[in-house]
């Protein structure tokens, strides 16, 4: 079953252990800028931590805007062939996500692998915001999360056998803002 | 100007690196605000590395709030991107003849005049910096106002309110006419063995992960703390009259989550992810938006100033933020003048004509921006506790600090081996060196008076340790991790093998030429006492009502803490010392 690596930007604390653990793993230095991933932060306005990494397009920019053919995509991964690249930057420049990477050491573009299936990112995360997920999963946890917002938007406090206890119910149809 | 590995070896970074530089130019320092003085900005060898809190950047100097030898350090990622950038420590001295900041990208160092940042407050500057440089992803250390005006407690604050805030390191910047430092690097860190630290980090990290309260930790960080101290009756209350704050329940760990947390911030490399983001989203506060408050900005803003407002707080702590001031000591002055002006110790008329009450938001935010913009007694406040003193010696007994700091958010009279830490800390009275109110409020009642001296050399050895590795204490002393670890990373790191002890020594020796350097400007015995309060006043409320230091008891554990420093009876380390302790740090 094909897997993607799935960002929850909310639960992202900004630590970088993603560019520490996947710097080391693909080339065995510490040195988050030989990173695959990036964690951008921005604040305040609007707050938000997120992390950057190939989302192995199946209609990939890049391998469109390769002029060499040097990209390709084999089992859900889209990968620079290192041989056939010619270092044009025109991958870096087409990815709409910023998710294709250079350094002055590395001779070609580099990019998310995924670790040969076990990305050492998702499995370092201490938040659980990269989660390594069958495709057929991808969103549900948003649709989850989108039906929760909605439902929190009222409480109820209650004793129940002494124990004091908390329902949380929607007023279906009428949208609260504070 | 390259270090050598015999100076890495023995001072190691950060503090070490500081607290040595300093040390060598001393005889040149008349004034800590002249351009004389000389600021280390030093990550440590650990920092910026795939291990846990591997983010502290040390910044050292003769002190300007204390005179005396000072530090202070920031997480974040300065410190990461400084050392990928290739530098172990920056140094400054001399004075920019423009207000300027520093760009180091890479081996390229510029200084860029930026006259219109002037009165910019830290964060938006830190903004402006990355808009000029069109870049997000470059790192800025940047002061405030109250910097750039040398207000003795001034912070300089990194990544969106990381800050080093003690002793006033953002005045030295600002008597250097250095508005921020953007740096950006691209360079593998040295590393000796990057399999073995890999394997080390990784062992690591699933240890602190199977902490039992290591998600809870996550959730509320070091604002856990102030329900802990609050039960524990040690939540210092109203400029440390009462230990016990009968709102405490509202300006808690749990009371943020509920209603104001809106994301979690972590430095560099570190799971625990202790920052909170905050947002007020109603009130007369609304929109106020902040990184913390963490435990000391939530009990000096709050409880201790009689604040149940936790919109309020935020509040407080986002002025101090941008305004570029260190929490703890604008927390306890304004404290402390709210208290003389209810005790009638001064008059309103002494304070810009307020009637300062306990718990009033309006007078507490319109005196912080005082404080930095030096106006009316803000002026004088911004001197920090030796000008307030000067002006109004009757404040003596309230005035909670120690060599002239104001002394961090937790109570010495339940724990008296906190009170010896404060005493003795070689900043002045903070916490960083030595905490032991939770050992000693856990175990105190069986403990000896060389139990208490032990721990806090224990203390006072392996936290600044930390503080030379460029490691958080965090996961150490929050959840357990085992100090033997940052030996082990070391080892890998130098490639030379090291064992716990023999660094622990090198801290030591550190300790007696931070005191040398002190020494020199006058400190001894008299200076390593806890405030008079802490001595004279009996604690309000709570199950350690009554409670002072004993004075005898506290001579007693100086004179056998000195015995065991090999220091004089006076506090002073020997004369040989001075040529010693290089050896000892072999």
């Amino acid at each position: 079953m094909p897997k993607r690596l799935s960002v929850v930007p909310e639960r992202c604390s900004g630590c970088r252990l993603c560019e520490s653990v996947c710097a080391l793993q693909h080339f065995g230095v510490s040195n988050p800028k030989k990173s695959a991933i990036r964690v951008i932060a921005l604040y305040p306005h609007p707050v938000i931590r997120m992390p950057v990494a190939c989302r192995q397009c199946a209609q990939p920019k890049c391998r469109e805007n390769c002029p060499t053919d040097a990209i390709t995509l084999e089992d859900g991964v889209v990968r620079i062939d290192g041989e056939m690249c010619v270092s044009c930057r025109q991958c870096v420049i087409s990815c709409p996500f910023g998710a294709i990477f250079v350094h002055d050491d590395i001779p070609v573009p580099f990019k998310c692998d995924l670790c040969g299936g076990h990305p050492q990112c998702a499995q370092q995360c201490p938040k659980g915001a990269l989660q390594y997920v069958p495709e057929h999963e991808l969103g549900e946890a948003n649709r989850v999360a989108a039906v929760l917002r909605y439902a929190h938007m009222k409480e109820v406090e209650y004793v129940e056998k002494g124990e004091r206890k908390k329902l949380r119910y929607a007023e279906i149809g009428r949208e609260q803002s504070d | 100007m390259p270090f050598g590995d015999d100076f890495a070896l023995k001072y190691m970074g950060g503090r070490g690196f500081g607290a040595k530089i300093l040390y060598d130019h001393l005889g040149k320092i008349k004034d800590p605000l002249g351009p004389e003085n000389i600021l280390t900005i030093a990550p440590g060898p650990l920092t910026g590395l795939f291990l846990p809190g591997a983010a502290k950047t040390h910044l050292v100097a003769l002190a300007p709030l204390t005179g005396i030898y000072g530090d202070s350090n920031m997480g974040g990622n300065f410190g990461s991107e400084l050392r990928q950038a290739g530098y172990d420590a920056l140094v400054l001295t001399g004075r920019a003849e423009k207000l300027s900041y520093l760009w180091i990208d890479d081996d390229d160092v510029e200084l860029v005049p930026a006259p219109d940042l002037a009165g910019k407050g830290a964060l938006d500057t830190e903004r402006a910096v990355k808009e000029a440089l069109q870049s997000e992803e470059v790192r800025v250390a940047a002061i405030g106002p109250a910097g750039e005006k040398l207000v003795r407690f001034a912070s300089i604050n990194c990544d969106w309110g990381r800050n080093a805030g003690r002793c006033g390191m953002g005045a030295v910047l600002g008597s250097k006419n250095i508005k921020a430092i953007a740096v950006r690097g691209g360079q593998d860190l040295p590393v000796a063995d990057a399999s073995e630290l890999r394997l080390l980090t990784e062992t690591s990290l699933r240890d602190l992960s199977d902490h039992p309260l290591f998600e809870f930790w996550q959730q509320q960080g070091l604002m856990s703390v102030v329900d802990y101290l609050n039960t524990a009756g040690g939540l210092p209350t109203r400029n440390f009259q009462q230990n016990v704050f009968e709102h405490a329940e509202q300006i808690d760990g749990f009371k943020m989550e509920r209603e104001f947390k809106i994301g979690d911030t972590a430095c560099f490399g570190c799971p625990m992810s202790c920052g909170n983001i905050c947002l007020v989203k109603n009130g007369k506060y609304k929109g106020t938006i902040t990184e913390g408050p963490e435990y000391e900005s939530a009990c000096t803003l709050g409880s201790n100033l009689g604040v149940s407002d936790f919109a309020a707080i935020l509040k407080g702590n986002q002025l101090c933020d941008e305004l570029g001031i260190d929490t703890i000591s604008a927390g306890v002055l304004v404290g402390t003048m709210i208290e003389a002006v209810d005790t009638g110790l001064l008059r309103p008329s002494d304070v810009d004509g307020m009637k300062l009450e306990w718990g009033n938001s309006d007078q507490i935010t319109t005196l912080l921006e005082k404080i930095a913009n030096r106006e009316g007694v803000g002026d004088v406040l911004a001197g920090g506790s030796k000008a307030v003193l000067e002006k109004w010696p009757q404040l003596d007994p309230i005035l909670v600090q120690t060599k002239g700091m104001e002394q961090s958010a937790y109570d010495a009279r339940a724990t008296i081996s906190m009170a010896l830490a404060y005493g003795t800390s070689d900043i002045g009275a903070h916490h960083t060196r030595a905490w032991t109110v939770g050992k000693e409020l856990e175990l105190g009642a069986k403990w000896t008076n060389e139990d208490r001296v032990n721990i806090v050399m224990y203390h006072q050895t392996i936290r600044p340790l930390f503080d030379m590795l460029g490691v958080c204490r965090l996961p150490w002393i929050e959840l357990g991790f085992d100090e033997q670890r940052y030996a082990e990373y070391y080892s890998a790191v130098t490639g030379v093998p090291h064992r716990l002890d023999e660094l622990l020594e090198r801290s030591r020796a550190l300790w007696d030429l931070t005191r040398l350097i002190s020494v020199s400007r006058g400190i001894s015995r008299k200076d390593d006492y806890p405030a008079p309060r802490m001595f004279d006043r009996p604690i309000e409320g709570g199950q350690y009502a009554g409670r002072v230091v004993d004075r005898g008891q506290y001579e007693e554990l100086l004179d056998l803490y000195y015995q065991r420093r090999g220091w004089s009876e006076d506090g002073l380390p020997p004369a040989e010392t001075a040529k010693s302790f290089e050896d000892r740090l072999t």
